[in-house]
């Protein structure tokens, strides 16, 4: 009897996971093959949601959006986050007010920055055309313009997420051990030479955890162009997250949803899997 | 603390939890019909007022009304609760396009299996009306309740000024107007005075105030899609009425006359007169009435029309009508209370508490309603209209029909990127895709 104990204290769990993980995942692995609409029954219908998939040019749209995003948003969330916590880690009057602030935008609702960013992007209305109006600056159509929406909602995404990255970058900086900048004190290096050659070498696994963050977190890109473009200009803002609710909770073709799910869900795999492999060469 | 205690205690909560779980199965014995309307403030007076009259009249066939829980839309909870199965028995507020998803799905009581219920209709539609909500199975699962017809509002101190013929419109004339009215009143470089406004987003129901509107108005009200019963359905609306909406709203995006950027984040601009015009339903001029200021003046139009068009204006009608679920356990008890929220002493109710318009004939010249109209100047050309007006076509997959319509609008009219004719062409090549798809699945 008491080896049963330990098994009663985790069923709630198991029970959980098996209800809201477990099933819900064989279930729209089996939705698949399946057309169904919520409320007609379930058709069963081969493979024909996945050779819809790959002449899907929206859903292949939405992929090479979802793409494009990771390879603005990564590199300058990368940039700006090592940037501030530089600057964070250096011996500054009102540090402690900096990190807050900072960190102030990750804990604020992802919609209400989404808004507020809304307000400062408008064409006409909005403070950054205003002020470059001042500036004698052409006004930029930052959501209207197919070319540059994205760039809009990567430059919003790194402002909202950068304080998380900020924090892990200046746990990284101060694992550096302090004899090594002495050494290079000693043979005149430059700070540009100590950042190269010291700095970035010893916050590798840093930079690595920080990628891999924020590729988990950019696969999943939604609330932004849902709230601010709806997918627009053109498609231009479309995500693959995105084409997938509209797919299930727009139209209501759950299976078609399930497998643009599970074909996506296949990606993230295969790129998590080749960071983690590339992690493990570089370590 | 002993083992078989902490077993015996885990044991009576899992039965105690079960317990309430199987209690949550509502017991189907004699329960009063649940009446399901709209949640504005309006709707739910209306509701409650005509729930009360008929517990007075009907003290045995008990009924109770409740607004539609709060979501995000209608829809939404609609469908929510039919997967749930927990529907009310009656529902007022269903969108027309969502009907027949609904009917096909066999949740809906067939309305005209119930006695009296067809010779009811014919009084109060007309043919086309009757037609336009008759299921693909021949079956009428929906009673016409409430219109709310999109009209031209025009603030008549800007429309009819000098060089301008002012209202009614032709695309010409109306082209001619933005010509005039827009114009950048700052001097900072940029227009801020526009002819008109409409959302420029690609969601489907934002064609329902420019598109569409504007095609059944040059159309004569022709269909988006064929539904020939026993035929595959194909998209109808490769013609040369939608390449000329097409060509017209491209045209008043290229000249500059509407605003691509998005103006609802602001004051409304038509109540601001940043914007001389707007397509917009009867519901705008409570709002109007409420918020305007001294200087606002305006009046109502139908849509604009092609220059050789002749005839009368139609227009969408955005109906919403009422429907029972097939978990109703008397339906011929639900039809007695429908029909009195929609014979005439009901319609006029409604108006009166709603401002929108009952979904029945001649609504404008009938005596019973005149004096409403009377006290209400700037409604009687919304009811005029409603003379003139077409919900959507009965198709299951009406939405995605409006979304594709919806991406080319985007690409043609708004971004210039191709020519309406194209735009047209493969819209209606998808939609045809589609519908056979559709038709595959079956």
């Amino acid at each position: 009897m008491k080896k049963l104990i330990p098994y009663w204290l985790v069923s709630p769990y198991i029970l959980y996971f098996c209800v809201f993980v477990a099933f819900p995942v064989m279930f729209s692995v089996v939705l698949t093959f399946h057309s169904w609409n919520i409320i007609s029954p379930m058709k069963f219908v081969g493979v024909e949601n996945y050779v819809r998939l790959f002449n899907d040019r929206l859903f292949w749209q939405a992929i090479y959006n979802t793409l494009r995003f990771l390879v603005i948003h990564i590199p300058l969330q990368i940039v700006v986050a090592l940037t501030l916590a530089e600057f964070l880690n250096q011996k500054i009057r009102g540090q402690a007010f900096f990190r807050g602030a900072f960190f102030l935008p990750v804990i604020v609702s992802g919609v209400v920055v989404t808004i507020l960013w809304q307000q400062l992007l408008g064409f006409n209305a909005g403070i950054l055309n205003r002020a470059l109006s001042v500036l004698s600056f052409p006004k930029v159509a930052w959501l209207e313009e197919p070319a540059i929406a994205m760039y809009a909602i990567a430059l919003m995404a790194t402002w909202k997420n950068v304080g998380l990255y900020v924090i892990l970058f200046l746990v990284g900086l101060q694992t550096v051990p302090v004899q090594y900048y002495e050494a290079a004190d000693m043979e005149g290096a430059t700070h540009w030479q100590k950042f190269r050659y010291i700095t970035l070498p010893m916050i590798n696994p840093t930079i690595f955890m920080v990628v891999v963050l924020s590729t988990i977190g950019g696969f999943s890109l939604f609330i932004e162009p849902y709230i601010m473009t709806e997918g627009g200009p053109l498609n231009s803002t479309l995500s693959a997250v995105m084409y997938i609710y509209k797919q299930a909770f727009q139209y209501y073709h759950m299976g078609y949803s399930a497998t643009l799910g599970f074909c996506f869900a296949l990606l993230i795999l295969g790129v998590v899997a080749i960071q983690k492999r590339y992690v493990e060469q570089e370590m | 603390m002993s083992q078989g205690w902490f077993m015996r205690k885990f044991g009576f909560i899992a039965c105690l939890f079960g317990l309430m779980l199987g209690g949550c199965r509502q017991v189907e014995t004699k329960r009063p019909l649940l009446f399901w309307c709209s949640n504005n403030a309006g709707e739910i007076t209306f509701a409650r007022e005509f729930t009360e009259q008929w517990q007075r009249n009907h003290p045995d066939k008990p009924l109770r009304y409740q607004p539609i829980p709060e979501g995000q839309s209608s829809e939404e909870i609609i469908l929510a609760s039919v997967v749930g199965k927990t529907t009310p028995d009656i529902y007022a507020n269903m969108w027309q396009g969502s009907v027949e998803m609904y009917a096909k799905a066999g949740v809906l009581v067939p309305l005209d299996t119930i006695s009296g219920f067809m010779e009811f209709l014919r009084v109060r539609c007309d043919s086309s009306v009757i037609q336009e909500i008759t299921s693909s199975d021949g079956h009428i699962y929906q009673v016409p309740w409430k219109v709310n017809p999109i009209m031209t509002l025009c603030n008549t101190g800007q429309v009819n000024g000098p060089n301008l013929k002012g209202p009614p419109y032709t695309y010409s004339s109306y082209l001619n107007a933005g010509k005039q009215l827009t114009k950048d009143a700052n001097h900072d470089g940029y227009m801020d005075r526009w002819l008109g406004y409409t959302e420029v987003k690609v969601i489907w129901y934002q064609r329902f105030f420019n598109f569409y509107p504007l095609y059944l108005a040059a159309s004569n009200g022709a269909p988006l899609v064929t539904n020939n019963r026993g035929h595959p359905s194909r998209a109808a609306f490769n013609n040369r009425y939608a390449v000329d909406v097409f060509r017209f709203l491209q045209q008043l995006y290229r000249d500059g006359y509407y605003p691509k950027e998005r103006l609802t984040s602001a004051r409304d601009p038509f109540l601001n007169q940043r914007i001389a015009t707007s397509f917009t339903g009867p519901w705008q001029v409570g709002f109007l009435e409420r918020y305007k200021d001294t200087t606002l003046h305006y009046d109502t139009w139908p849509m604009p029309v092609p220059d050789s068009h002749t005839g009368p204006a139609y227009t969408y009608g955005d109906p919403k009508n009422i429907v029972i679920f097939n978990t109703c356990p008397d339906p011929r008890a639900a039809w007695a209370f429908i029909k009195t929220l929609i014979d005439k002493p009901g319609d006029l109710r409604l108006m009166e508490l709603t401002g929108q318009f009952p979904h029945r004939r001649n609504v404008d010249t009938d005596p019973y309603f005149s004096s409403f109209l009377q006290k209400n100047p700037k409604l009687l050309p919304f009811a005029r209209q409603s003379r003139y007006i077409k919900g959507v076509d009965n198709c299951e997959v009406i939405v995605e029909v409006f979304d594709i319509i919806s991406q080319e609008y985007e690409a043609c009219v708004v971004y210039d990127r191709k020519t309406p004719e194209s735009a047209i062409r493969d819209a209606a090549r998808a939609v045809d895709v589609l519908l056979m798809s559709e038709k595959m699945n079956e």
